[in-house]
Order: structure tokens, then C-alpha cells, then sequence
């Protein structure tokens, strides 16, 4: 049997955090950027992208820590992410005259290669392995 | 010269394409963080070094893109996803550590053709 992962951030979560961790600085930066520099040009795009950027920041943060509570946190995040990047993306794709300019969000994350859509799926499978685990621990012990 | 020279971001991005390849067979093969991938990883922060300093050539010549904070927000970034990913990688002791270096291959691939978006004058 193989070993098992200490923490939310070993094993794959290693993975999970540095990619997560890669958008929370991307989607934050380019947020930040727009709104300082062209903010009249789509707000309601730059509002949601720089709303993005908090939300990869919670789930690195959170998934990083790997505390019953950051985990429980880390579940909020993540399933805000995947309700955002499914509303976001049906909405853009409804309504293309509300996004002048892309978001992260945007045609369910097609410009990123459609990791942010990805992404939560994989973190909330992950913080669900570890609900289990904690649960198979608690009633072996 | 008109452009950045269009070799130093093309073999960034076949070096990244190929770091990202080996690390994901390292990963398939249940294998740890070794010096080969620190090495390329290591070879990889030197191109990007040299693609920051034609750059900053480039605007030191007087030449702006559209958007200067969006480079120089690249331009602070780019020299440090080796790195980063060097440092998370090597607190991993199983097969995600070259899982890890995989990412920053393939961001490394992405960010080349970003660049050349944010200003086409970066030939890819």
C-alpha cells in the first residue's frame, strides 16, 4: 500500500495548491490592473474577475492550511467557484455585450484553458477524500 | 531591430513544452524529484532571464506596449515560476513533485504566447 498524504498540501494536493495558488496571483493581478488602468471600459468583468481572484486566494490559503475549519472553508470556496465559473460562463456566453473584456470566468474559462472549470472539481474531490478519511479515522479510533 | 529576437521565447516554450513532458512520465512513473529535473528547471530560469533582459532592452530603446503595468507585472513574474516551483517541489517527496514542475513547464509554454499578445513585437 502506498503512503498517505499528511496534509491537504502534500501528495496531490501539492499540485492542487500550486496550481490554485498560480491563479489566485494571475486572476488578482490582472484584476488589480484592470481596474486601476480601464475600470468604465467593463466593470461588471473587472468587479467579477478581481471577486475571482479573492476566491483562488481562500482556496490556496485554506487548502494550504488543511484544518478541519480551513477545510471546511476550503469546500465553500471551492463550490462558489465551480457555481461561478457555470453562471459566469452561461452568462458571457448569453449576454456578450456585459463582457467587453474577458474574465477569468468567461465562456467557462475557455481562455485559460478551462482549468478554472476544472479546478473546484478536483478541489472538492480532494477535501472529500479528506472528509472520509477523517470520518474512517474517527470511528476506527 | 524591430522585434525581441523571436528564438530566445520559441525555445522557451519547446524547453517548457518538454520539461512539462519528462516531469509528467517522472509523475507516471511513481518517480521523486530528481537533479535532471532541478537541472532543466534551472536551464529554463536562465532563458527566461535572458527574455526579461531583451525586454527591458527593448524598453529601455524607447518602445511601449499597450499596456506597460501588464508587462512589468510579467516581466517580475515570469524568473520566478521556476523557482516558486522548485522550492514546492522539493518539500514533496513523492511523484507530485515533478507534477509541480510539470505546471511551471507548461505556464512557462502559455506565458510566451501571452507576451506576444500583450506585445506582438515578442515574436513567438
Amino acid at each position: 500500500m502506498s503512503e498517505q498524504p499528511a496534509s491537504t498540501r502534500t501528495g496531490p494536493g501539492r499540485l492542487l495548491v500550486a496550481v490554485y495558488a498560480l491563479f489566485a496571483l494571475s486572476a488578482t493581478a490582472r484584476a488589480v490592473v484592470q481596474i486601476a488602468t480601464k475600470f468604465h471600459n467593463a466593470p461588471v468583468a473587472y468587479l467579477l474577475s478581481a471577486f475571482a481572484g479573492a476566491v483562488y486566494i481562500l482556496a490556496t490559503v485554506t487548502l494550504t492550511n488543511g484544518s478541519p475549519t480551513a477545510r471546511r472553508i476550503a469546500v465553500v470556496s471551492c463550490s462558489v467557484e465551480l457555481v461561478g465559473v457555470l453562471g459566469v460562463g452561461t452568462w458571457s456566453i448569453a449576454d456578450p455585450a456585459m463582457f467587453p473584456d474577458a474574465t477569468v470566468w468567461s465562456s467557462y474559462g475557455s481562455g485559460y484553458g478551462f482549468v478554472p472549470l476544472v479546478l473546484p472539481v478536483f478541489g472538492l474531490l480532494w477535501l472529500r477524500y479528506w472528509a472520509r478519511r477523517t470520518r474512517a479515522d474517527r470511528d476506527a479510533g | 531591430m524591430s522585434c525581441v529576437n523571436g528564438a530566445v521565447p520559441t525555445t522557451i516554450i519547446v524547453a517548457g513544452l518538454a520539461l512539462a513532458g519528462y516531469a509528467l512520465t517522472m509523475t507516471a512513473m511513481n518517480r521523486r524529484m530528481s537533479v535532471i529535473l532541478l537541472g532543466a528547471l534551472g536551464v529554463l530560469e536562465i532563458l527566461l532571464l535572458v527574455l526579461v533582459g531583451l525586454i527591458v532592452a527593448k524598453l529601455a530603446s524607447g518602445a511601449r506596449p499597450a499596456s506597460v503595468p501588464t508587462l512589468v507585472g510579467y516581466l517580475i513574474a515570469m524568473p520566478l515560476v521556476p523557482v516558486a516551483a522548485a522550492f514546492w517541489g522539493l518539500l514533496e517527496r513523492s511523484r507530485w513533485g515533478p507534477a509541480v514542475i510539470a505546471v511551471a513547464g507548461l505556464v512557462a509554454a502559455v506565458l510566451m504566447v501571452r507576451l506576444h499578445q500583450i506585445w506582438p513585437v515578442i515574436h513567438v
